[in-house]
């Protein structure tokens, strides 16, 4: 098996944190094995939520993700949010802090999107840069997730599996691998999903995510809104053959369902999983 | 043959793109967008899919940008839209994100401008109306969100000797917020959560008072006459009770509080938890 980078723990299989599940995990302390956490949902509330997160925190393992980073932004570091992601990282025990390889806005604006990055040797410096400062400031490496893209830069030097494999060399970083990610920019950009998480430092991958999206046509968006394409399903077992057993979030953010069923849909992945290790197809296993 | 752009000069034309009012064609033609970047070498910044030219793809950003910001401040004014209906409330998110571009890591913060641009919005159908919906519907946010702080136990009001209580100021909880409208906006925004589709209040004048407040992580909403409310607003101001109940009856002409008036209005404020804490000659209870 595969050593992870800090010897951050195969957490199992677990669901995002979201409003609507709140009553329901209050009331039954459903059988997950660990949560993923919105920061930015939990930083600047004094009430309920931060009251259920305390909870859920205090039952469960939890991992923190965020969306409002921007670790490519050529702006400033936004320390008020740093020092807020730290206490809340702190409150919670989080067993690591994550967020996206994207930039998210400029000029002191926040367009609340994943926006692509140019893969330069300019970008990768200063993204490994940023990261650094960042897994400074929070006193923990810091985790990058590959994004989803419906652009590509002319620009571009080097793919985004080789940017990222850079990225966590450079900047000694774990990252989060979302094969969902993978599927739709590969759909959206032409090229084989399977090279990409062929090429992945396995060693860094401390989490995976895996979710629905929508196709529409002449284009996949990143919805989360769905079950995950058996051809998702298979990245995530190509991947975990090289990773072995990494901590899997399943993610639906659009028109959530009941609990049960993104709870079913989670618990696929620990079915591929144990499938992979009865077959003994892990890598090193 | 890719055009030399920065990285930081790529991320502001970027975003140009992204939060331009009108669509990506304009936006690609506007005189700072065509400085970046003209028009005719827009395939050596993006380069097209199998499926999309260059502008389709940077449709796909454009086109998310609004539904994000539609979507965070309905959350936020879920009244506000209802009376505007679906597309004066798309209307008014457009014009409301081009003066006040969200500046936070999170969109809980994008709305907090909305009652003074709804005062003066153009084209907006009742702007006072709309104003005090407004600022009701933020209060509501923001009390849900206010740090959590314990409220006046029986315990402590116990301990107060009943002659001591005269010269006895009170002090909120910070979930907690005294408000005054010259329409039934509270009504209107009951009869929305009730779905109450033939009984929605007309936007005419009425002077309505009311406190707003949270206990158990739920959030209140308690109507007032006007004179409970004068008096709850002095001892929240910081006035005895002493002065505060003394200053009642002078009010203009108006009725002076009957005793049990007086005991019910206290009971209901103190049983609510709208008090923190009491303070004789300065010292805290």
């Amino acid at each position: 098996m595969t050593k992870k980078r800090w010897g951050f723990p195969d957490l199992g299989v677990g669901i995002g944190l979201r409003t609507v599940h709140f009553g329901h995990i209050l009331s039954r302390w459903p059988d997950v094995d660990w949560f993923e956490v919105l920061s930015e949902n939990f930083m600047d509330t004094g009430g309920r939520p931060l009251w259920v997160l305390d909870q859920v925190a205090e039952r469960y393992p939890v991992a923190l993700h965020g969306v409002s980073l921007g670790i490519g932004n050529t702006d400033p570091l936004n320390r008020e949010y740093l020092a807020k992601l730290k206490g809340l990282a702190e409150r919670t025990k989080a067993r690591w802090v994550s967020d996206h390889l994207c930039w998210t806005g400029i000029l002191g604006r926040n367009t609340h999107d994943l926006l692509p990055m140019p893969y330069t040797e300019e970008a990768l410096r200063h993204t490994i840069a940023r990261v650094r400062q960042v897994s400074e400031i929070l006193e923990r490496p810091l985790v990058i997730e590959n994004p989803s893209s419906y652009v590509e830069f002319a620009a571009s030097t080097m793919s985004e599996w080789e940017f990222l494999a850079r990225l966590a060399e450079g900047a000694d970083c774990g990252l989060l691998l979302d094969v969902n990610n993978v599927y739709v920019s590969s759909f959206n950009h032409g090229f084989d999903p399977r090279t990409y998480v062929d090429q992945v430092p396995a060693e860094r991958v401390v989490q995976y995510h895996v979710a629905g999206h929508t196709h529409k046509g002449t284009h996949i968006i990143d919805t989360h809104s769905d079950h995950a394409l058996p051809e998702v399903w298979e990245l995530y077992r190509r991947a975990w053959q090289r990773t072995g057993p990494t901590a899997t979030l399943y993610e639906w953010d659009e028109s959530i369902p009941e609990f049960d069923v993104v709870h079913t849909e989670a618990r696929k992945a620990l079915a591929h999983r144990e499938q992979l290790q009865e077959a003994g197809v892990a890598h090193g296993a | 043959m890719a055009l030399d752009l920065p990285l930081e000069r790529m991320q502001r034309w970027f975003q140009g793109m992204v939060v331009h009012p009108e669509g990506c064609d304009a936006a690609l033609v506007a005189p700072e967008a065509e400085q970046e970047v003209p028009l005719e070498r827009l395939r050596e910044v993006i380069l097209p899919s199998r499926t999309l030219t260059p502008a389709e793809r940077l449709e796909i950003y454009h086109g998310m940008y609004p539904l994000r910001m539609q979507e965070a401040l309905a959350s936020d004014y879920p009244a506000l839209e209802h009376f505007l209906g679906d597309d004066g409330f798309r209307e008014l998110v457009m014009q409301y994100v081009q003066e006040f571009p969200s500046r936070n890591y999170s969109l809980n913060r994008l709305g907090d401008h909305v009652p003074e641009f709804v005062r003066s919005a153009p084209g907006i159908k009742r702007p006072e109306f709309c104003h005090e919906l407004a600022r009701l519907e933020l209060a509501i946010s923001q009390v849900f969100d206010a740090p959590e702080v314990p409220a006046l136990t029986a315990e402590q009001i116990a301990a107060v000797a009943p002659e001591d209580w005269e010269r006895a100021r009170l002090r909120p909880i910070a979930a907690f917020r005294l408000l005054s409208f010259r329409y039934p906006v509270n009504a209107y925004v009951q009869s929305v959560r009730d779905e109450d589709h033939a009984g929605h209040p007309k936007a005419r004048l009425k002077d309505t008072w009311l406190a707003l407040y949270r206990r158990s992580y739920s959030v209140y909403r308690l109507e007032l006459s006007r004179s409970a409310h004068d008096l709850l607003r002095d001892l929240v101001e910081g006035a005895t009770l002493g002065e505060a109940v003394a200053a009642a009856p002078r009010r203009d002409g108006r009725r002076a509080p009957q005793e049990e008036e007086l005991f019910r209005w206290f009971r209901d404020w103190v049983s609510g938890g709208i008090f923190a804490s009491v303070e004789l000659d300065g010292e805290r209870r």
